[in-house]
């Protein structure tokens, strides 16, 4: 029967050709929808890697002329740590640079291994970051003040980029080139998904602070205890001991959220346009379906003389459909198999896979939600009337 | 092989009430070529679609081949035909979107056959209607005596016991009316095929074993 519907349907290719069509740039605009929603999911479901409830991001610009030399900077920023620390509800604060999690700043640097490179996110943070953040440590340590000490600088690397050097090997101790000369790795830190849940996680590196840099911005993990009042009393710590900068002050908690917005409300708009352009496949379908069936009404009644019983006459009609959408689908899957085969947009081969088989199951049920009523209509013709009629 | 006793078929709606068959008592004996003949509208084609179990009687029962065929579920009623019952039309209803070879194989799809016995014999059914040679056409590309052969070679393919004919020559010229009963009687005298065929021409009815005549849904002869 299989074959038989095969051949019915190839035979009248030329008059089913506009909806195989419909159906190939459905299943391309599914196609690109469940990749966006397999690459985000995949995305969303590996770990932050890092706290950002009870953390503060507070960012300070100096005015125009209001610059100072590299020993009074930092003498402003100990003391500044000084009147932080010294607060109850504070726990930890760290200089971070201005890439910090959630910010809209990116910072990327070539890093070169035995002739290897690769381009990495690249941070600057001090020796408290892992405290603030509560970051994991895969291997090694983060980097301390007696690092500094050392002929090269120090260097934490995260786990994404440890896979890409060091594979089947410990990463910690080995040198590399970076930016303004050789670093040495003191340990390699678990990925931290600092822009957003639905972020990829990318190579990254963590460079120390020199003493005497300027860093605009400071992160400071508190005590969820605290009260209302902690963020006013924090600004006035700052004010004091940053005269003359513009201090904003912003809950990573909430800068997550904004940052995810980002994310989803293109992916959402995408959805809204694929759901319109399904909803009109689906009534296209329908409605050819429907015209189908009434144009066959004398070949049906036919079919039911010859043996086919209602159920059957309903199956076949659902089957054809079926056979219909697989001509469609091998187009369709021929153009999405590039995707992995060419490793465009960089994303990895599982999620184009994924998202071809989840477009395959969708275009499926949809043909079969949409055969459904015309078959059952069809499996309804009464043979003699029908036989009659042509 | 055939028994109808007291047939009646009424068609209702909303306002009216038509009686298209009344009181039709008829034995079709096996091997019996019987033809049925009146005028249009007197209900032959009605006749013919309660025997070929396409239609059910408003009162009555039929018999065929042994079987009781009034209280058969859908899926019997469709296994009964598959089997038992060959159909020919007026208008041939073949599928214009397949070949002849796939339109004579259509009844073996609905039984449990393999792809190589369908084609062995369709193959052998278009030879007996001397068709062996347009396989691969499509009916679109067939004269209308061609097309009525390969209608009769879909309703022989699986051998059954009983043909219904509605005015199988209804369409043709009278040469080409002439090779379709030829065939038709051929079948009837060398398989023993039991033959009910509707028509409107004497002549054709004259070459068949019995005659039955309808007048207003009532036999009269």
């Amino acid at each position: 029967m299989l074959k038989h519907l095969f051949t019915l349907i190839w035979n009248k290719k030329k008059q089913h050709a506009l909806l195989i069509l419909e159906m190939i740039v459905s299943f391309l605009v599914l196609f690109a929808v469940f990749t966006l929603i397999v690459y985000y999911y995949t995305n969303y479901r590996r770990p932050m890697g890092f706290r950002y409830d009870n953390v503060l991001s507070v960012s300070y610009s100096s005015q125009p002329g209001s610059g100072s030399n590299r020993d009074s900077i930092y003498n402003v920023f100990q003391t500044l740590r000084r009147s932080v620390k010294s607060m109850p509800e504070v726990i930890e604060m760290s200089y971070v640079s201005s890439n910090s999690p959630f910010s809209m700043n990116t910072s990327n640097n070539g890093v070169s291994y035995k002739g290897v490179s690769e381009m990495t996110n690249y941070y600057t943070t001090d020796d408290h970051f892992p405290e603030v953040m509560e970051v994991k440590m895969v291997e090694g340590r983060w980097f301390n003040a007696n690092d500094a000490l050392g002929k090269e600088q120090p260097l934490v690397i995260n786990d994404v980029l440890k896979e890409k050097f060091f594979p089947n090997e410990s990463a910690v101790g080995k040198t590399l080139e970076f930016g303004d000369g050789m670093h040495r790795i003191t340990g390699v830190v678990q990925t931290l998904k600092d822009k957003g849940d639905y972020a990829p996680l990318k190579p990254g590196t963590y460079k120390r602070v020199r003493d005497s840099s300027f860093m605009g911005r400071v992160l400071v993990s508190y005590n969820p205890a605290a009260d209302a009042g902690f963020e006013s009393r924090l600004f006035i710590t700052f004010s004091g001991v940053l005269k003359n900068y513009t201090i904003e002050i912003e809950r990573l908690a909430e800068k997550r959220v904004i940052m995810n917005n980002t994310t989803l409300v293109p992916m959402i708009a995408l959805l809204v346009v694929g759901g319109f352009l399904i909803v009109n496949v689906a009534l296209g379908i329908f409605g050819v379906l429907w015209y189908n069936v009434s144009r066959r009404r004398a070949e049906i009644g036919l079919r039911r003389a010859m043996g086919a019983t209602g159920g059957g006459i309903a199956g076949q009609i659902v089957s054809e459909t079926l056979v219909l959408s697989t001509f469609a689908l091998i187009i369709g899957i021929f153009f999405a198999a590039q995707f992995p085969l060419l490793n465009l947009f960089d994303m990895p081969s599982g999620v184009y896979i994924a998202a071809i088989l989840l477009s395959v199951l969708f275009i499926y049920v949809l043909v079969i939600i949409c055969a459904f009523y015309p078959g059952r209509q069809a499996a309804q013709i009464y043979p003699a009337v029908a036989l009659h009629e042509d | 092989m055939i028994h109808l006793q007291n047939i009646e078929k009424v068609y209702r709606t909303d306002t009216v009430e038509t009686q298209a068959l009344s009181s039709i008592n008829l034995n079709v004996a096996k091997g019996e070529f019987l033809s049925i003949m009146g005028p249009s509208g007197c209900g032959k084609s009605t006749l013919l679609n309660i025997m070929g179990l396409l239609d059910e009687p408003t009162r009555g029962s039929i018999r065929i081949a042994d079987s009781t065929a009034d209280k058969l579920s859908d899926k019997q009623l469709a296994h009964f035909r598959n089997r038992t019952i060959g159909f020919i039309f007026q208008s041939y209803h073949l599928i214009n979107d397949l070949r002849v070879l796939d339109n004579v194989e259509l009844p073996l799809l609905y039984r449990k056959s393999t792809a190589k016995e369908r084609k062995q014999l369709a193959l052998e059914a278009l030879e007996k209607v001397g068709l062996s040679n347009r396989t691969k056409h499509f009916p679109t590309q067939l004269s209308g005596g061609q097309k009525q052969r390969v209608a009769i070679a879909r309703a022989i393919v699986g051998q059954p016991e009983i043909i219904l004919a509605d005015e199988p020559t209804g369409n043709l010229d009278s040469a080409m009316g002439s090779d379709v009963m030829d065939i038709l009687i051929r079948l009837n005298k060398d398989e023993g095929t039991t033959i009910v065929m509707v028509t409107h021409d004497e002549n054709m009815a004259r070459k068949t074993h019995r005659l039955v005549r309808l007048f207003d849904g009532s036999q009269v002869q």
